[in-house]
Order: structure tokens, then sequence, then C-alpha cells
């Protein structure tokens, strides 16, 4: 069961991984072309169950994800960081009709690829199988996500696999870095802590049994769930199939109490240290505005991470390729469901380079905040998105985690649509404005880690 | 968004013991005939590409190790005689599109894919960096200092797991060509001038030594289109793969990286030497999965260690190369090898706890290799394998790979995959077991930990005393008997056979 923590140091595909889209602007626009060539179908049951269905050719292979809308973010009471993800691991210890040992072997002779991850805003369990046990499969999940059971010692003999997670990625200074990072830029937002959670946390989850029956009680729910199937199958028979083993589940999602972020009103700085040899590494963050699929210069803002600190930038150019002061550099802008961060990351070679570097990403910001970027670079950048995506859809499975974000946001694929068509309308101008209104120095988080010796 | 794949740091080594029962693998690796592998699927808008040459980390000089791995980093990360660096990123940006190659120890495979609108655009870059690279002295210098990077920050320092398993590799194949990373070791890769790398690559980038390989929605016309691009790639001759007397396994050994600070992090396997093709190999596959599939809860080894008792995340079992198991959750195309390892991987876990996961490892071997599957578990896990193995090669770029590592394991006709769901069928609980009998054993093999206390650990070990384990919450008395067998099972390694090496020391020549 992974848990895709960000991804350090290595920022992600626009549109691909970690994007969570944000309910649509209030003045609704008109619908756009689907991004998706394949028919998609949504309906969503009586008990608020959303089922989208994307039909595609897949040789008989078939995705089958269940996501439920509460990942970290939902983390909001003290104590209880990193309790989605240790959810998602309990999920896998079985019913009364289907004990763990029993959904097991059933999911090993069908020889499904079932695994599961927990992100900020999201838990999706996904099943990579073949359409014959599409129907045995819907008996299975259904099941679980309506009467999951399990005693208290099998709870903490999992918690003890869920630290032995946070000890592998504890190894890593990008993990490191991350961790503080976080915890620094949101200080009452559960953004602050990552999806694995605190490890005093992690060590104090055995003591929760009861928690956890109120945790999925909570959040465990139809309406705070989208059931994806793609591949090749029939929107028709996967709906009739899905009131058959869906409808009985009962409503009553509780949404969390998430604190709101105060605004952020001047330039917060840390230094740490690093247990072991690693090059220097550098976070700059800046706080966004919730994402917003149809404002321009919201979604402009990611367009401008790439534009300014992409393989093609000059940043890029000056640092990597030309003075060779830096490995990786890198930048992404923030799709989460609450407002989030424009990351900059950069792996610098030369421990004393560290000032001059930041010096570089501030004038390059300055740049973009005086005057728009060349049309050509957008147009370029603005088919290598729609490019990007087509070439993304190569199995079923790679369908629904390019869409499950988008998905669990608002319940349909109308977000990623709208990203789209935002993406092809941006202009430099836009570009330039998200600079002016996000790219501020009391807006920005800045962490430097170096090793200790 | 990177235009250009990096291959992240792999694994190592193979070595020639060629002894394989059915159809004996290539005892040279030759280049293999020019007939192109074609993997038309019409439905698929992209088109991918591959061009596999028969060189690798094997054929790395002595103190030149990183060879190999420079040279393919200068065909896919630098520029060309006609484009610089920038400029090739540029008119890639808009395709969406990429190359890169993985360097492995037997094979170095230049990969592609574009989508067909990009086609034309796309293959004139895809061509000018394999057949016209510059070998700028500045690019050179970029992709030697991340190399060393590589194995001086990220191995020794940003993944205990991925150390472990390159050290368990060292510890077995040592003393052969095949022991190094594939990237290459410190001393190794900073002794490589630029000179080297272009007779390197003068010498095995050659039609004697290419097999090409297409995928996707192409026209018939590109074969030939391909074909004449790569034809301007001088004749040459296939070299002879370097010939290796692997040094026998007597007893159990093992190596201890001393990393302070960190948990321990274990793996331990030997040489088998049993390959794709022959019956014996998917034979044992079906034992291997049954024991520790990879990333998947079906692992026996995942059930004893992780689910039953909540020691750590995961627990696998390999009889093929694997290399970046932490990153993926299926095979890798493009690692073939002529031998191969067994090897068992158990992930990080407290240093008071590893003797005991070591140990229930060990003993879950013995009760394998000793009793054999029972007619059960046989079947359920073939049942399993059947299906399970079309996830193996879900894209047609994967399906590709396969295809072309087929020539490596002169599998004509029948591909690997095909044959390998075929043999499901016909395999006997029976011959696994003899599979099992005749490959695998528990007496003799190599154990790598990374650990934050070596010192102590070697004591432990050496003691050969109980490393009983407690919970935070009751356990059945089932699981109490066992873990006190568990606990108390042989270790059977003296200190003189436990070797401590400082994590700084690592791959450093």
């Amino acid at each position: 069961m992974t848990t895709p923590a960000k991804p350090l140091l290595c920022l992600v595909l626009l549109a691909s991984a970690w994007l969570v889209a944000a309910p649509l602007s209030s003045q609704e626009p008109a619908a756009v072309t689907p991004i998706i060539p394949y028919p998609t179908e949504t309906r969503t049951l009586a008990n608020g169950l959303t089922v989208i269905v994307v039909p595609m050719p897949s040789d008989g292979l078939v995705a089958y994800w269940t996501i439920v809308r509460t990942g970290s973010r939902d983390e909001y009471e003290p104590g209880r960081s990193g309790f989605a993800h240790f959810f998602e691991h309990m999920m896998f210890r079985g019913t009364q009709r289907y004990p763990s040992e029993v959904y097991q072997r059933i999911l090993t002779t069908m020889g499904a690829d079932a695994n599961a991850f927990t992100t900020d805003d999201l838990t999706a369990y996904h099943i990579g199988l073949g359409v014959a046990d599409l129907e045995r499969v819907m008996e299975l999940e259904s099941d679980r996500f309506q009467n999951l059971s399990y005693a208290e010692g099998a709870f903490q003999t999992e918690a003890g696999a869920v630290y032995g997670e946070y000890r592998k990625s504890r190894s890593e200074p990008d993990f490191a870095l991350y961790e503080r990072l976080m915890g620094t830029a949101f200080e009452r937002h559960p953004y602050g802590h990552t999806t694995l959670g605190y490890e005093n946390d992690i060590a104090a989850m055995p003591k929760l049994y009861e928690y956890s029956k109120q945790f999925f009680r909570r959040y465990y729910r139809p309406d705070n769930a989208v059931v994806l199937v793609v591949g090749d199958v029939t929107p028709a028979n996967i709906f009739t199939l899905v009131e058959k083993h869906y409808a009985g589940w009962r409503p009553g999602y509780e949404a969390p109490q998430i604190p709101v972020e105060p605004e952020q009103t001047a330039e917060r700085r840390f230094d740490m240290t690093f247990d072991g040899q690693t090059l220097p590494l550098l976070w700059v963050s800046y706080k966004l505005p919730v994402y917003d699929a149809a404002d321009r210069v919201r979604v402009a803002a990611d367009l401008f991470a790439d534009l300014a600190f992409g393989e093609t930038s000059e940043a890029y150019r000056r640092l990597v390729l030309d003075e060779q002061v830096v490995e990786d550099l890198d930048a992404s802008a923030s799709y989460n469901r609450d407002p989030g961060l424009l990351d900059i990351t950069a792996r610098i070679k030369d421990p004393a380079k560290v000032d001059y570097v930041l010096g570089v990403i501030d004038a390059t910001i300055k740049q973009f905040r005086d005057a728009p970027p060349d049309a050509k670079r957008l147009a370029d950048l603005q088919k290598r998105l729609r490019y990007g995506f087509l070439m993304g859809l190569q199995t079923p499975d790679a369908v629904a985690s390019r869409v499950a974000y988008f998905v669990a946001r608002n319940g349909n694929l109308s977000g990623l649509d709208r990203t789209y068509a935002t993406y092809a309308a941006v202009t430099p101008e836009d570009v330039h404005a998200a600079a002016e209104q996000y790219l501020r120095v009391e807006r920005r988080t800045v962490g430097v880690l170096r090793p200790r010796q | 968004m990177k235009p250009r794949s990096r291959i992240a740091l792999a694994a190592l080594a193979a070595i020639v013991a060629g002894c394989s029962r059915d159809s004996p693998p290539p005892a040279a690796p030759a280049a293999e005939d020019s007939t192109v592998v074609l993997m038309n699927v019409a439905a698929d808008p992209t088109i991918s590409l591959s061009v596999q040459f028969a060189v690798g980390s094997q054929n790395d000089p002595p103190g030149k190790e990183g060879l190999a791995f420079l040279t393919g980093q200068m065909l896919s990360d630098a520029a060309t005689e006609s484009r610089s660096l920038d400029e090739i990123l540029a008119a890639l940006y808009p395709l969406a599109a990429s190359y890169g190659i993985r360097v492995d120890v037997e094979r170095s495979t230049f990969t592609g894919r574009v989508h067909r609108d990009n086609l034309d655009a796309y293959l004139e870059l895809f061509r000018d960096a394999l057949l016209h690279p510059k070998f700028a002295e500045d690019d050179f210098e970029r992709v030697r200092n991340d190399a060393v990077n590589a194995l001086e920050n990220t191995l020794r320092y940003s993944s205990d797991e991925e150390l472990g398993k390159a050290a368990l590799r060292e510890l077995v194949f040592r003393g052969t060509p095949y022991a190094h990373p594939t990237d290459g070791t410190v001393a190794g890769l900073k002794a490589i001038t630029l000179a080297e790398v272009r007779e390197f690559y003068r010498q095995h980038y050659t039609r004697a030594t290419m097999q090409l390989g297409l995928g996707g929605g192409f026209d018939t016309a590109l074969v030939a289109r391909v074909e004449a691009a790569l034809a301007a790639l001088p004749e040459g001759s296939a070299a002879a793969a370097p010939t290796i007397t692997p040094a026998a396994i007597e007893g159990r050994s093992a190596l201890l990286i001393d990393k302070p600070g960190a948990d321990s992090s274990i793996s331990f396997g030997f040489p088998v030497a049993v390959h794709r093709g022959e019956r014996d190999f998917y034979a044992l596959w079906v034992a291997n999965s049954w024991l520790g599939e990879h990333r998947n809860s079906a692992s026996h080894l995942f059930n004893v260690i992780r689910e039953t008792r909540g020691l750590n995340y995961g627990d696998y079992s390999y009889i093929e190369a694997f290399p970046e198991g932490g990153q993926r959750n299926m095979p890798p195309v493009n690692v073939p090898r002529r031998t191969q390892l067994f090897e068992v991987w158990i992930r990080t876990l407290p240093n008071n706890q590893a003797p005991f996961a070591l140990r229930a490892a060990l003993r879950e071997l013995k009760l394998l290799v000793d009793n054999g599957m029972t007619a059960e578990q046989f079947e359920l896990t073939r049942t399993f394998l059947k299906k399970y193995s079309l996830h193996y090669a879900e894209t047609t770029a994967a399906r590709l790979g396969y295809a072309v590592d087929d020539g490596f394991y002169r599998l004509d006709g029948e591909g690997h995959l095909a044959r390998f769901r075929r043999t499901m069928d016909e395999l006997s609980v029976e011959e696994v077991n003899a599979a099992i009998k005749r490959y695998w054993q528990y007496d003799d093999l190599k154990i790598a930990i990374v650990t934050g206390d070596a010192a102590a650990m070697k004591t432990l070990l050496a003691s050969d005393g109980p490393t009983p384990i407690e919970y935070s919450n009751p356990m059945p008395e089932a699981i109490v008997a066992e873990d006190r067998e568990i606990a108390a099972f042989p270790l059977a390694l003296a200190a003189e056979r436990i070797e401590v090496v400082p994590v700084d020391e690592a791959f450093e020549r």
C-alpha cells in the first residue's frame, strides 16, 4: 500500500499525480470539449455515490478504483496525523463475510493487481483485473467499504507496518526537508504534516483502535466516495452492477472541521542539517490561492513554474547546463483542494552557492513579474500539455490515475476538462499576472538542508 | 516535466555460468541478427522505438567502471554535433516526447516514444542523438558529476534499501566485472576520460551489435525509414562477452554496511543458473511468486513478516534482476542477464528486530526447499500468475521491451510472455518442487545488511543466540510458538565471515 508522499526535488508533471482540482468557480462557465478521447459517463446513486465509467479498448483489462475523498488534509485533530494513511492499511483487514485471508485469496485467484495510496486530499484503492472478474470485485469492494471489521490485535499489528513505511522514507534527505518545509509553511492547516504523519503520532497509533472505527463511520461513506471504472466495459452494465452492490451503502459523511490557514504576511526561512552525506537542497514555496480550473491566472501559476524553471527555461540552462551549479531544478504549482503551494526546488552541487542559486531564482521571478513571457514558449508548453496528456492514456490504470484527483474533487470530469481548456486559453499576460500576484516574498517559505559535517 | 528519461541507479552484476538445462543461454551475448522486432498496435496513437546494443557495464575496463554508463549518458543527455542540449530540449518540449537509455550489465537500450502526429520531428532528433553525439567536454563533466553524486550521496545516503541490494550483488559477484553498479564506482568514474568515452562508443555502438524494435501505430514504411537512418552506424563487429568464473559460495557470509543512525535493510541470496525459455525457469517462477511476488500481498514472506507480525513494510524475493524495486510495481524490461540472482529483500525495520526478520526469511526458505509447495499452493499460484502476468506488460512499450529481450535469450518464435502463460498450464507441482530442489538451497548464501550499529549487529549475529522480539499487542499462541522457533533458527554466521564496511567506502572502487 503505497503512500506517494509528494515527489521530492522531482516535482510533478503538470496534470499528473498530485492534481486535485478545486470546485469550479461560482460562475460556472459553459461546458468545454472533453480532453479524454473516450465516451465517458457519470451517474450518482441515491445514496450519493458517484460512478464514472471510461470505456476504452484495453485487451480485456479493467481498472477499478474506489476513491475516498479523505486524505491527510482531513487530519485536523491533534495527535491524529497520518491516520488517513494508516486507515488505508486497515481497509485490507477484511470483513465478517470476507476475512482478509479470504479477500486476499479471491484476488490472488483473479491475478488482480491490487493496491492503494493516500495523498493530501484523497485515499484511492485500485485494482487491475480482467473484465470477467469485474462483478466479483464489485461484490468484494462494496462489502469492505460497508462492512469493514477487524480486531484490535490486527489493528496494532498493522501499525507496525505503517511505522516501517515511515522508517524507509526518513533515510531520504528530500523527505526530511519536505517534512520540515510543510510544517513551516502551514501553521494551522493539516497540510503542515506529511501524509505519513508525525513520528510521535505514528508511534501512538496502536492505541487508537476506537478512534479508527469513528474514522470509518465519519469518512467512508458513499457521499464521500467515487467509483471509477476504466477499460473494456459498457457504462450501462456498470451502472446496473453498481446499483446492485452499492445501493445499500448508507450515507452520512461528516465533513471535517479543517482550520483555515491564516494569510501569510512575512517570509519564513529555516536551515536544517541532515545526518548523512547529501548535496545541499533548496526549497522555496509560495502560497497560492485555492485552485480554480476556470481562473486563467490561477491555472497560469503552474505554467509559470514550467516556463520559469523547467528544462527549457533560461534558469535551467544557466544553472544546470552552463554553470553546472545545480544538479536538479524543478518547479510546480499545487492543484490541492485547499490553498496550497508553488514549489521551486534545487539540488545544489557547491555548498557555497546556495545563496547564489536563490539569487538566480529571485531574478527569474522578477523577470516574470516585470513582463509577460515569450508567446512561442507558452504555445510550445500548451502543445506539450495536450500531447503529454494524450500520450499518458496508455492503459486503463494510467487513465484512472490521470483523472482520479479531479474526479475526487468535482465528482465528475468537468474539472479536468476545464483545466485543459484553460491551459489552452492562458495568455502571456495571464502568466505575468500569476507571477505578479502570487510570487511575493511575504508569501514564501525558504528551506535549506545541508549535511551535518 | 522531464523530456528526458533519467535512468536511476540500476543494480549490478551477473555472472557467466553456462549450465542451463534445456537450452543454453548465449555463451557470449553476440549480436543478434538484423531482423527488426515489430510490435504493431494500430489502435495505439503513439510509436515506441527501441535500439538495443550488445554492450553494458560488463564491458567496463578494470579501473574504468562506469564507462558504459557515461557513454550512454553522452547520447541521451548531451549535445549532438548539430544541436546543443538546450536546443534539443526545446525541440522535444512541444512534442511531449523524450528519449533515454538504460545501460545494464549486458545490454544498453536506447528508447523513445512519441505521438504519431509528431513522428517526423521526433525521428530526426532520435536519429541525431544516436548517430551524431558531440561528446562535448562540458556535457561530459556534468553527466560524470551527476553519476559520482548518485553513488556518493544518493546510493549511500538516500535509500538504504537500494544500498543493501547493491551491496548484496557486490558481495556475491565480487572479483568479477559484474560486481560493480551499472553506474560504475566512484574511482572508476573519476578515472574515465572523454577520449575513452568516444572510443567506447565507436567500438560498441555498431550495426553488428544492434537490435532494432518498433512498436505502436506505425505504418510499414517506417521500418525501412528507421533502418535506413541507422544504416549510418558503422558495421563493426560483435565483441566477445567477458568470461567469468564465479566464486563458489560455501556456507553463509555477510557484509554489514555501517551507516550510523540507520535502521536495518536486508538482502540475501545466491546465483541461479536458469533462464527465460527454460521450462525450469517457469517452474521456479511459480515457487518464487508464492514465496515473494514483488509488491504483492500474495507473497508468503510478506504475510509472515509484515502481515502477521507487522515488522516492516514488505518482504519479497526474485529470480531475475529487478532494479529500482522500491519505485516500480512490475518487472522492468531491458535488463537481460546470463546469470541471475535468487534474492530475498527484507525492507527496512528496527535494528533490534533485524536478526529475527532475517531468521524468519531463512526459515521460510528452508521450509520451502525441504517440503516443497503443496498441491493447493501450486494451483493457487499458477492460477494467479496466468492472469497476473498480463500486468507485467500492459503497454506497447513494455511488450516491445520484452520482445527485444527475447532476442538476448534466443527465444525464436514463441516469446517469453507467451511461453510463460503456456507453461503455467503445463506445469505440475512435482516439476516445481524438483526445480526448487535443483536451484535453491539455504546453506550457501550471502547476506548484506545496512545497519546503524554494525559492531553490535556483528556480535549478535556471530553469537547465534536467540533474538526474540516483543509485540505491543498479545499474539495468538500459534504465532508465539512459531516465534520461539524463528528466534532460535541457526544463522551459522561465524564472526570471521562477517565483514563490516563503512558506508563512505561502499562502491568507492
